[in-house]
């Protein structure tokens, strides 16, 4: 992916996260509102060098995967090679494919309402 | 049996990432005195034998970077301040020593000791004061994320303090419900995420999983779990919606999608009236993650495990018979009395959460394991006669 792809804006952000639906029925009782904000665009890094968790992670979705897989069906990837966490969601995601197909492509964080 | 305990169908738990009471909650003593957080007047020496006192002075992000070590003999050096006699005694006092030795930067290494301003933290205080606060849920394992996270799913980390590969020789919470005639869940956020139970339980039974949309969907249609555990998102990536930042407030990860998160789970339950008044949710964080807190992990019963100095990095062997260090935990319901404060005479750790509920669900179970049946459970907390009415609601 270029650059310009990578890019995320505080908008795009705001957008994906959202507010809850102002269609959906009003909530009962005696409801406090607070309002929460949104982290900045520059919060994302997708090349920050991945943590001792995210390295046992792949250790494991490694050890599954030659569990499960014949060689010449997997990945081809080596933890020791995954250094950033877009590359490690990379691989891992390519491995939790194969371990739960029924997984949605899709999550994204939503308050409360949004479809 | 309390009304509240009548009503209850679901418990949901999410459990996050890393963070100690003091660091995330500390600073609510000055809201309630009950809660037992900070004052201002705790400290650790820095390596020339300074004074460093706790500051309201955390960051959403970059301020814990390098990541602390909250691995085994990080976290003992951390809880005994480098004693490492046979008569020594938790003091809490390394927690700097042991941040120094990262980078061998003693400004930066006082930042451990930094925690954040009620108002930096507007979703899990909220919450935290709205409901129930427990003053003493502790890590159950002085050491990392995966043998702690054991905990929650078996009651035990089958003699691990770290992040190797395991296999279990008992039975999960899931499986135990499952076979009881129950239904019980883990969501995790996206594929690209996945889980941090890889080698068990996705690998072996993976109808046991679904994702944080299906969480969603599953509140919005009435369809959740008896059981439901939460998984965070665990790193900064990109799916088919976009850019999705890393929800688990791992340090270096940002605070504030954490937040926004844990708005995320409680919205979809308050925003269904028949699953809030039927459901208890428990946020939870699975470990301290380097992080200062002020309160010595109390002894606990033994495990029936033990771990060597292999495993442990110390000379001396580990028999699982001390709590870590101390986690936020919250417990929110309709039928928790507001700003309920669970007392320091009470002790909580991750094996709690298969006590409760399979003591919720199933009753009697006999193999459950030592520490659960030494642990204490929590729905006692849902003891109003009639549900609340008032409650929160979080908006962007």
């Amino acid at each position: 992916m270029n650059e310009a792809g990578r890019k995320t804006t505080n908008n795009a952000i705001r957008r994906k996260q959202g507010t809850a639906d102002k269609n959906a029925p009003p909530l009962a009782g005696d409801v406090t509102f607070i309002r929460i904000p949104i982290p900045p665009a520059s919060a994302m890094n997708r090349d920050r060098p991945i943590s001792s968790l995210i390295q046992a992670q792949l250790q494991h979705i490694q050890h599954a995967e030659s569990a499960r897989l014949p060689r010449e069906k997997r990945d081809g990837r080596r933890p020791e090679d995954i250094h950033t966490e877009a590359e490690a969601a990379s691989y891992i995601a390519a491995v939790t494919k194969v371990l739960h197909p029924r997984g949605r492509k899709k999550s994204k964080i939503r308050l409360s309402g949004q479809t | 049996m309390p009304p509240g305990l009548d009503a209850l169908k679901h418990i949901v738990v999410l459990m996050m990432e890393n963070r100690s009471f003091d660091h995330m909650l500390g600073s609510l003593k000055a809201v309630n005195p009950l809660i037992d957080g900070l004052d201002g007047t705790q400290w650790n020496p820095d390596t020339q034998g300074n004074q460093v006192f706790v500051q309201p002075l955390a960051e959403f992000q970059s301020q814990l970077d390098p990541d602390p070590d909250h691995h085994f003999p990080a976290v003992d050096l951390q809880i005994f301040g480098g004693d490492q006699s046979a008569t020594r005694v938790a003091n809490m006092q390394g927690f700097v020593k042991s941040y120094y030795q990262q980078q061998q930067d003693l400004a930066h290494s006082q930042k451990i000791m930094y925690y954040f301003p009620q108002d930096k933290l507007p979703v899990l205080t909220s919450l935290a004061t709205n409901f129930a606060v427990f003053n003493r849920w502790f890590a159950s394992i002085p050491g990392p994320t995966i043998c702690n996270r054991a905990f929650a799913h078996y009651g035990t980390s089958f003699g691990q303090v770290g992040m190797n590969v395991f296999y279990p020789q008992g039975k999960s919470i899931y499986e135990r419900l499952e076979d009881a005639g129950h239904t019980a869940k883990l969501y995790y956020f996206d594929q690209a995420s996945s889980t941090m139970e890889v080698v068990n339980l996705l690998q072996h039974q993976p109808q046991l999983f679904g994702t944080y949309d299906q969480f969603l969907a599953d509140c919005k249609s009435g369809t959740l779990s008896d059981y439901s555990f939460i998984e965070p998102n665990y790193t900064d990536h990109d799916n088919d919606d976009g850019a999705q930042l890393a929800s688990d407030q791992h340090p270096d990860h940002n605070i504030q999608a954490g937040e926004l998160y844990i708005a995320s789970v409680y919205n979809a339950i308050r925003e269904n009236p028949d699953l809030w008044a039927s459901t208890a949710l428990l946020v939870v964080y699975d470990e301290h993650g380097g992080i200062f807190d002020h309160v010595p992990p109390p002894a606990c019963t033994p495990d029936g495990h033990s771990a060597g100095p292999s495993d442990t990095q110390l000379d001396y062997t580990f028999n699982f018979d001390r709590l870590g260090v101390r986690v936020p935990a919250i417990l929110i319901s309709p039928w928790v009395p507001k700003g309920t404060v669970v007392g320091v005479d009470r002790v909580f750790e991750h094996a709690s959460i298969p006590a409760t509920v399979t003591s919720h669900f199933i009753g009697n179970y006999t193999a459950s394991t030592q520490r659960e049946q030494s642990a204490q459970t929590f729905l006692d907390l849902l003891s109003l006669d009639t549900m609340r009415t008032d409650s929160v609601f979080f908006n962007t």
